[in-house]
């Protein structure tokens, strides 16, 4: 039996009644507090972010990755860890910030899940849907940690389907040269074609994710017109909320994407993926690489997704709710202008920080 | 030309800040650093955490939410998250006090 370790948590030197939780030897400090439904500060979950940092007062950890680089290295000096990165050794206590915003919704478990399909959706992105004994709960726009036995590291990949009671999870994850999982999974898929069982059946029941976490969730109480913005695998969560506004009835305008990719091979057609579905929206893609443009016949824009947003949106910025997705200097350069020059508050844009 | 007191020298340990509330002026975070007293508004322009949770290090304050820092001396976002610059406001020690000249702001 996996030992288990009392947890104490300190949210200020002055709080009266701390927090206790408990946390398997097996399980981090951070996932085990939100599986027990303790709103601890978090965004990655992935060593990047630094969100979760921690003082450890008493008590041993291991640091599964001493190197993260969510702490710069003047606070391991005085002693920060990160919470999503340390395992307990001993009974501790932790002062790590915690905030009602963080609350999970729904907790988080840990799932075997199988792998059961694979839809390229891009040249270099497809939609793996996995499926696991009991239902798929999330929020739309959330994240499941992804691991596989054989390779003893977590990759976060957001789901781009909506919750379901069959157990189906959708995500959409890019080819990524030497990418540990992201071969591991398009191989086995690629493996199976045609007619060999074998492989298919060798990700049955290894894989486990740990779902759902994240913050860059649909807010559905809130009625402003909806804009996403992302680029690459971004896509995915993207999706989700599309999906969620679309089956929504309190969301009356439609909602508008911008989807930015480096040439015409990586804008997937979502209309029409969509229009299956019954949904309509607002699709407006850019691509960054002029020769990748000209070389693909390419007669829509051409430059950074974040410069095309005032082109495509009528009311002032202010007026809608932004959800991100995509790589790092896509979503800062895209903050910058929401905030600096569209006047928009920071509390109506979401993303998760993976960086 | 105004000069308001926001503290007493005092209040502000060396090296770290206070959480000054002045009438009429949103809170402001007075930071005693080697080269003076420094004085910024508290709440983040990122969120709604007050600076002085945060941690001081080489003239720079972490946001205790989201790790945004910004420069203590001219209230500029240094990191993401935070893209908009804390309002910065000069600061002069007459006596014991700490005071800001409100309307010449920077």
């Amino acid at each position: 039996m996996t030992p288990q370790f009392h947890i104490q948590l300190q949210t200020s030197a002055t709080d009266a009644s701390p927090a206790h939780y408990t946390c398997d030897a097996n399980d981090t400090l951070l996932r085990a507090g939100l599986r027990q439904g303790l709103g601890l500060a978090y965004e990655c979950n992935v060593g990047a972010c630094g969100s979760c940092k921690f003082d450890l007062i008493d008590g041993e950890v291991d640091d599964l990755w001493p190197e993260a680089p969510g702490l710069r290295p003047k606070e391991r000096e005085r002693g920060k860890r990160l919470a999503c990165q340390c395992v307990p050794r001993s009974d501790c206590t932790i002062k790590l910030r915690s905030g009602h915003e963080y609350v999970p919704q729904i907790q988080p478990r840990r799932h075997r899940a199988s792998l059961i399909s694979k839809t390229m959706l891009t040249s270099d992105i497809a939609i793996f849907t996995f499926q696991t004994s009991s239902p798929a709960r999330f929020l739309a726009g959330q994240y499941a940690l992804i691991s596989h036995a054989r390779l003893g590291q977590l990759r976060a990949y957001s789901m781009a389907n909506l919750p379901n009671q069959q157990g189906l999870w959708q995500f959409g994850i890019r080819r990524v040269t030497g990418g540990k999982m992201s071969n591991l999974l398009f191989d086995a898929v690629q493996l199976q074609e045609p007619g060999t069982e074998a492989h298919m059946n060798e990700l049955r029941d290894e894989l486990s994710i740990d779902v759902p976490y994240g913050l860059a969730y649909l807010r559905q109480e809130i009625t402003r017109p909806i804009v996403c913005i992302g680029g690459g695998s971004g896509l995915a969560p993207l999706l989700s909320i599309l999906r969620q506004v679309g089956t929504d009835s309190a969301h009356h305008a439609i909602p508008t994407l911008l989807y930015g990719g480096r040439g015409p091979d990586d804008i997937p057609d979502v209309p029409t993926m969509l229009a299956e579905e019954g949904i309509t929206l607002r699709f407006h893609p850019v691509v960054s690489v002029p020769e990748l443009a000209q070389a693909g016949g390419w007669t829509g824009t051409v430059g950074f997704v974040h410069d095309t947003i005032h082109h495509h949106l009528t009311l002032a910025l202010s007026e809608y709710e932004f959800y991100l997705a995509g790589p790092p200097p896509m979503i800062e350069a895209t903050v910058r202008f929401l905030q600096l020059q569209g006047n928009v508050p920071a509390q109506q844009i979401h993303f998760d920080r993976f960086f | 030309m105004a000069l308001i007191k926001i503290c007493s020298i005092d209040a502000v340990p060396p090296g770290g800040s206070f959480r000054a509330e002045v009438p009429g002026l949103p809170p402001l975070a007075v930071f005693n650093l080697k080269d003076g007293f420094f004085v910024i508004n508290d709440t983040c322009t990122h969120g709604e955490a007050s600076l002085c949770d945060g941690e001081v290090e080489d003239g720079q304050v972490e946001c205790p939410w989201h790790n945004a820092r910004f420069c203590i001396k001219t209230g500029q976002a240094l990191t993401f998250p935070a893209v908009e610059a804390q309002k910065s406001y000069p600061a002069t020690c007459i006596g014991e006090d700490v005071m800001i000249d409100f309307q010449e702001t920077v």
